[in-house]
């Protein structure tokens, strides 16, 4: 078990979450139960109170949880510092069963908070509060899912020996293992490129022809690749070398901390384009919501593949 | 048209203010809300503005719900349509009267000439444009009145709700007070007037007068 500053404000931060997360998982169960927009009755103008509370305390999660989650990653680099084998976050995260169902969840909760949000801000701009009863459905999904998560989290940190050597990331995103990892990030690159900028294609195209499923299915899809190109291809020329494969030493200093910026934007990117699936936006949001997605997806694709090309120029040849 | 339908109001678990009452309001009339400090005059004003919400029933304004939409809907819809006076006024002291009076635009986001031509116009309508940029602290009881009365009409609203807006002000300039009611009046305005301050019941411009006590509608009569 670790019990570093890091961890035990991670710790306190999850035991604040589960308070105010149960306090509104309570408030959500209440208004799912009987709410009726229509009805003059006391327990309707208590409802509606408890419902201004509820979406209060979900939101200041969300704008805990951001930050939170940059914290969590930089909390395992520097773990990595003082787990044996160790170079990144990646060790860490392959310490135990736990941590990779950890960073997956955590990545979901994110994404599903951020949907929340966007729900909530739709629903408050209409009198009548279309939203109001699913987005308090949807809560109590995610409070069961937080739940998991900060289990999860508690029981990675708490399963981490330190006197146990951990594999390094070069081992663990080694192309040459047996696992499905590997085998898809030793396709050839040609394959994972084409995915890659026709996935981004499609896109251009949907949000032309403003087709939204496609365009939020195509968003779900670009995460996935985009992901895979960074750590099969893209990866390897931020570090200059071909056979590192880690998605955590990118945001390392070394490498001027570049995987923050490009996780960042590419959250953001898909997220808005996910959610033109979900909630029917009006006509100029949607608009906004198509924009800025495909700005963001841009910007990412053109920065991942500035880096072979300036390698190309520097050097006059690929990896 | 305003209607309160079956409206109770209870505050802190326990305290009655309004029990089950039930009031229309025609668009242009002026009522005087009669009663005792306590009796549920200010909570029915209160519920018409849409600052609080009964615990049961409901109150409308022209068919809309004004008791059963958002907070930040109710805050936009009492700044177009509700101009309301304070017994205490609610100004901000260290504030100049036009600053003051421009407060209820700022939201608004309009041009700067459009903020000077609707002060210039409240201000020489309440008969306080030389006050302009005094500081409220240092105004007489009847120039911080006619302030606030010009507050709530910078948005020129349809109906004015007034919280016992003479109990800080001697006869003279409670007269004053009431020649400025008459004049909104003549503009087709509903006036809602909570009071327990005798000059209001004797007034001929006055529609009806409706006693309150213990939350509950004791009479409601045409003078």
């Amino acid at each position: 078990m670790i019990l570093s500053p890091e961890i035990l404000t991670i710790y306190i931060l999850d035991g604040l979450f589960i308070v105010f997360a149960t306090v509104a998982f309570f408030l959500s169960i209440s208004i799912i139960k009987s709410w009726d927009y229509n009805a003059t009755t006391q327990l309707q103008y208590s409802l509606e109170k408890r419902s201004y509370l509820a979406s209060t305390i979900i939101k200041y999660m969300f704008f805990i949880k951001l930050p939170f989650f940059l914290f969590f990653i930089f909390t395992l680099e520097k773990i990595s510092l003082i787990l044996p084998g160790a170079m990144c976050g990646a060790g860490v995260v392959n310490a135990n069963e736990y941590a990779t169902i950890l960073l997956f969840l955590k990545l979901i909760n994110l994404y599903l908070f951020a949907y929340w949000i966007v729900l909530d801000t739709e629903d408050m701009k209409y009198e009548e509060q279309p939203y109001l009863k699913q987005k308090f459905i949807i809560f109590t999904v995610m409070f069961l899912f937080l739940i998991v998560e900060i289990s999860l989290e508690y029981k990675t940190f708490y399963s981490i020996d330190i006197n146990n050597v951990v594999d390094c990331c070069g081992t663990i995103f080694s192309l040459t293992d047996n696992t499905y990892l590997s085998k898809i990030l030793s396709l050839p690159p040609w394959i994972l490129l084409s995915l890659f900028y026709f996935n981004f294609l499609l896109l251009v195209i949907s949000a032309l022809y403003r087709y939204s499923y496609s365009f939020a299915t195509l968003n779900l899809l670009f995460i996935l690749i985009s992901l895979l190109s960074l750590i099969s291809y893209f990866g390897t020329y931020i570090y200059e070398l071909p056979t590192h494969h880690c998605p955590f030493c990118l945001l390392q200093y070394e490498y001027n901390y570049m995987g923050y910026f490009l996780y960042t934007i590419l959250f953001i990117g898909t997220f808005n384009g996910l959610v033109i699936g979900f909630i029917k936006f009006d006509k100029q949001e949607v608009i906004l919501k198509y924009k800025v997605s495909l700005l963001l997806n841009f910007i990412y694709l053109v920065v991942v593949t500035l880096y072979p090309l300036l390698y190309y120029f520097k050097n006059g040849v690929l990896l | 048209m305003i209607k309160l339908i079956n409206v109770s109001k209870i505050y802190d678990k326990n305290v009655i203010a309004l029990n089950n009452i039930n009031l229309k309001f025609k668009e242009g009339e002026t009522i005087i809300l009669k009663g005792v400090s306590g009796s549920g005059k200010s909570t029915i004003l209160s519920l018409i503005a849409g600052l609080v919400k009964p615990t049961t029933g409901s109150v409308l304004i022209d068919k809309k719900k004004i008791s059963k939409i958002p907070d930040h809907f109710a805050s936009s819809f009492r700044q177009e349509h509700i101009g309301f006076i304070f017994q205490k006024y609610n100004l901000i002291n260290n504030l100049s009267v036009e600053e003051n009076i421009l407060l209820p635009l700022l939201p608004l986001n309009l041009k700067k000439i459009e903020h000077q031509k609707r002060v210039q116009e409240v201000l020489e309508l309440f008969n306080i444009e030389e006050k302009r940029f005094a500081l409220v602290k240092n105004l007489s009881g009847g120039q911080q009145q006619r302030c606030a009365i010009a507050r709530a009409n910078i948005n020129n609203p349809k109906i004015i709700l007034a919280d016992e807006p003479t109990a800080n002000l001697d006869e003279k300039l409670s007269l004053e007070f009431i020649e400025i009611l008459k004049n909104l009046k003549s503009q087709q305005k509903t006036i809602i007037i909570a009071t327990h301050d005798p000059l209001f019941f004797e007034l001929d411009f006055v529609d009806r007068i409706i006693q309150v006590k213990n939350g509950e509608i004791i009479y409601d009569i045409e003078s």
